[in-house]
């Protein structure tokens, strides 16, 4: 059999090809911000939280890092109604991208924090500075310089990562995929060509993180 | 409702990790050699070795897992090519391992200090004995514990298959959901044991982590 | 980080390397080639009762997997059985990874112009379901209304052909999902057809799934790939044979609690 290329059969739909990506493109960014504040609380409480509270975030982090993330979609948006927590798709999709990255972000900005030297916390106490302001002038613009590089390539697998919550219905670029796949037939054209599109949004989104991180972490 | 105790959830799902450890496994080895392979394509210093080896890693990293599993199993199969979801659970799994092991190796062998390089060849060894007598067994080392760290990634990446029908523990999961209605418990299950699979994993590599830290 | 020229320097490169495998070896007459190796691949539904649907041992079991194994044994060749769902079935004909579709399978033009149907083997109502609150009786009450169906399949492009413009649908890629969506609450009507929302009310009785209209008499075909005429004129003396001598009416009444409509 002999299969012929027709990349056209996608123009009639360009439409939901733009309405997907700005979808994930939201979903990257909202949920980047939203993860990253979630990390930062997570690994302050983990290196300086009462331990009760450094260990629930423990269990919480380990628990995420050791379970795929459409596992986690699909116990957020089918398994939570039965505690009586009904979440929208779009909700759900939001929550288990924050879940997720917060995670991730939780364990790297900890690495951050150890690696902060000793005597940098001493000369901040010693400056009459508070505990808070330590932590958030000290021990934090550090970490985040250390650890930027590795928390930037998280950020691209988690945009990456969020193709899945097409899986509960919420209207993102594989959902468009899938979509017009159903309806013109054309697999390997749609994938192929949002393939290409997710590729240059991961090159766009790594080229964004470093002007930022140019910008906003020095990185020392 | 009543012919599926959880009992019966529980064997069926366990019967289902088998395939996820199948599939863990083929994409892990299989990985590591195409891995290993492109390893030294990379660092080859040969221009046209070099550059389509990046334009793959670019690829396979820069593209969801997801897409790479439907442009295997329904875009190519459509040129005549026939494609299980097997063969497109594997092989998709098999070229996105080996993208990241590639990337994760090179990392540590630039980490071998260059003197070793130019001692190597002052010696007049070639390309391939340098890495395979002094390059690779230093950068071994060090490789191992990010390695393990991935191998957890792998795992998880199988629960992919399941949307192209591949039957494993993510699969069995939507389907024995379907089947008693008890998505609380079913997901609850699917993860524990997800969790038990990859949690020894994470915490051997954190280990080795540790200790290769020290001996520095 | 590459330029633009090199990105599509690569895809030329990497379509150009698929693209010579689109003139391989021409396939021979499907039905010879199902008689000499002896199998025969069918779809089944994996999530659709009482097509099919999981079994205690996860094998499927219904309407079309009974269907599946008696054109088989008619034929005289072994029966694969590869559970599909409805969104990847007609790709699986396509891809050539099953010679025939026996999937609740409802025919449309959209659908005619891809692959061939042969002769109806069971009825099919497609139709909208959903919780007993929720006030519908017909397409236009939707209006401002959320309902879930399963993409792909014949109920969700009908609402999304026939459906007030305010209306949001959710489309699930699987039966599974949408059907989970349905029991957990996430939506309190679905698109579907009458018996699987029987089978939903018959599993889970604390959230039956209230007939609200129907929207299409759709019965069930046999789809095969365009171009076998051999295999479809088999398939449709097989289906003809089957409902003289009683099979079909046994099938139904087997799976759909009730005999062949008189219309059938």
């Amino acid at each position: 059999m002999t299969y012929h290329l027709e990349f056209s059969a996608l123009l009639p739909y360009w439409q939901d090809l733009a309405w997907g990506l700005l979808f994930t493109i939201v979903l990257t960014v909202v949920s980047t911000a939203v993860g990253i504040a979630v990390g930062t609380l997570g690994a302050s409480a983990r290196t300086f939280g009462p331990a009760w509270l450094s260990g629930i975030v423990r269990v919480y982090v380990e628990l995420i890092r050791n379970t795929p993330f459409i596992v986690q979609l699909f116990f957020i948006f089918f398994g939570l109604p039965a505690l009586g927590l009904r979440l929208t798709e779009t909700t759900a999709a939001f929550v288990a991208m924050v879940v997720n990255l917060g995670a991730y972000s939780t364990e790297i900005i900890r690495a951050g924090i150890e690696a902060t030297p000793k005597g940098h916390i001493e000369a901040g106490v010693s400056l009459a500075m508070s505990r808070l302001e330590v932590l958030r002038y000290i021990v934090l613009r550090q970490a985040f310089a250390k650890i930027y590089p590795a928390l930037s390539s998280q950020i691209v697998i988690v945009m990456l990562g969020s193709a899945v919550v097409s899986q509960i219905s919420a209207p993102d670029l594989t959902y468009a995929a899938n979509f017009i796949q159903s309806r013109n037939f054309r697999a390997f054209e749609v994938y192929f060509v949002v393939a290409l599109i997710y590729l240059v949004l991961a090159i766009v989104l790594r080229y964004v993180l470093r002007v930022i991180g140019d910008r906003f972490v020095k990185v020392s | 409702m009543s012919d599926f105790s959880l009992w019966i959830i529980v064997k069926n799902l366990i019967w289902a990790t088998q395939w996820t450890v199948i599939l863990s496994l083929i994409a892990f080895v299989g990985g590591g050699i195409v891995g290993m392979i492109l390893l030294f394509l990379r660092t080859s210093q040969v221009k046209w070795l070099e550059v389509p080896t990046k334009l793959y890693i670019e690829f396979f990293q820069g593209t969801p897992l997801l897409m790479q599993l439907f442009l295997f199993f329904f875009g190519v199969a459509l040129f005549g090519i026939e494609v299980s979801p097997w063969m497109a659970a594997g092989l998709a799994l098999t070229l996105w391992t080996s993208a990241f092991l590639t990337e994760i190796w090179r990392g540590c062998v630039e980490a071998v200090p260059k003197g070793q390089w130019e001692a190597s060849a002052s010696v007049a060894m070639s390309y391939i004995e340098q890495m395979r007598y002094v390059i690779l067994p230093q950068a071994m080392r060090i490789a191992i514990a990010p390695t393990v760290g991935f191998s957890v990634q792998v795992i998880k990446g199988t629960a992919l298959a399941s949307i192209i029908g591949f039957v494993e523990l993510t699969k069995a999961g939507t389907m024995l959901n379907n089947a008693t209605f008890r998505p609380f418990l079913v997901y609850s299950l699917v993860a524990l044991i997800y969790f038990c699979l990859c949690f020894p994993l994470s915490w051997f590599a954190k280990r080795l982590e540790g200790r290769l830290n020290v001996a520095r | 980080m590459f330029t633009r020229v090199t990105m599509s320097g690569f895809a030329a490169l990497l379509l150009a390397s698929i693209v010579g495998f689109a003139t391989g070896p021409a396939r021979a007459d499907a039905l010879a080639d199902i008689m000499k190796a002896k199998v025969i691949k069918i779809a089944v539904p994996q999530d659709f009762a009482p097509f099919g649907s999981a079994g205690a041992d996860l094998k499927p079991q219904g309407l079309d997997v009974d269907m599946a194994n008696y054109i088989a044994a008619k034929l005289g060749v072994k029966a694969e059985i590869i559970a599909v769902t409805s969104a990847n079935r007609i790709p699986y004909l396509q891809t050539h990874k099953a010679d025939l579709v026996i999937s609740s399978l409802g025919k449309n033009a959209e659908r005619e112009k891809v692959i061939d149907f042969s002769a109806a083997y069971a009825p099919f109502f497609s139709g909208v379901f959903g919780a007993k609150s929720v006030a519908v009786s017909k397409m236009t009450d939707l209006a401002g209304k959320t309902i879930g169906a399963t993409r792909g399949a014949i109920e969700e492009q009908e609402i999304t052909k026939d459906a007030p413009k305010d209306t949001t649908i959710k489309r699930f890629e699987d039966n599974n999902a949408t059907i989970a969506a349905f029991v957990s609450g996430q939506v309190d009507l679905i698109a579907t057809g009458n018996v699987v929302a029987a089978a939903i009310t018959e599993k889970n009785p604390s959230r039956p799934a209230v007939t609200k209209f129907i929207m299409k008499d759709s019965p069930c075909y046999v789809g095969l790939n365009k171009n076998e005429p051999a295999l479809l004129a088999k398939v449709n003396e097989i289906i003809a044979t089957a409902k003289k001598d009683g099979t079909l009416n046994k099938f139904s009444e087997k799976w759909l609690k009730n005999p062949l409509p008189a219309s059938f």
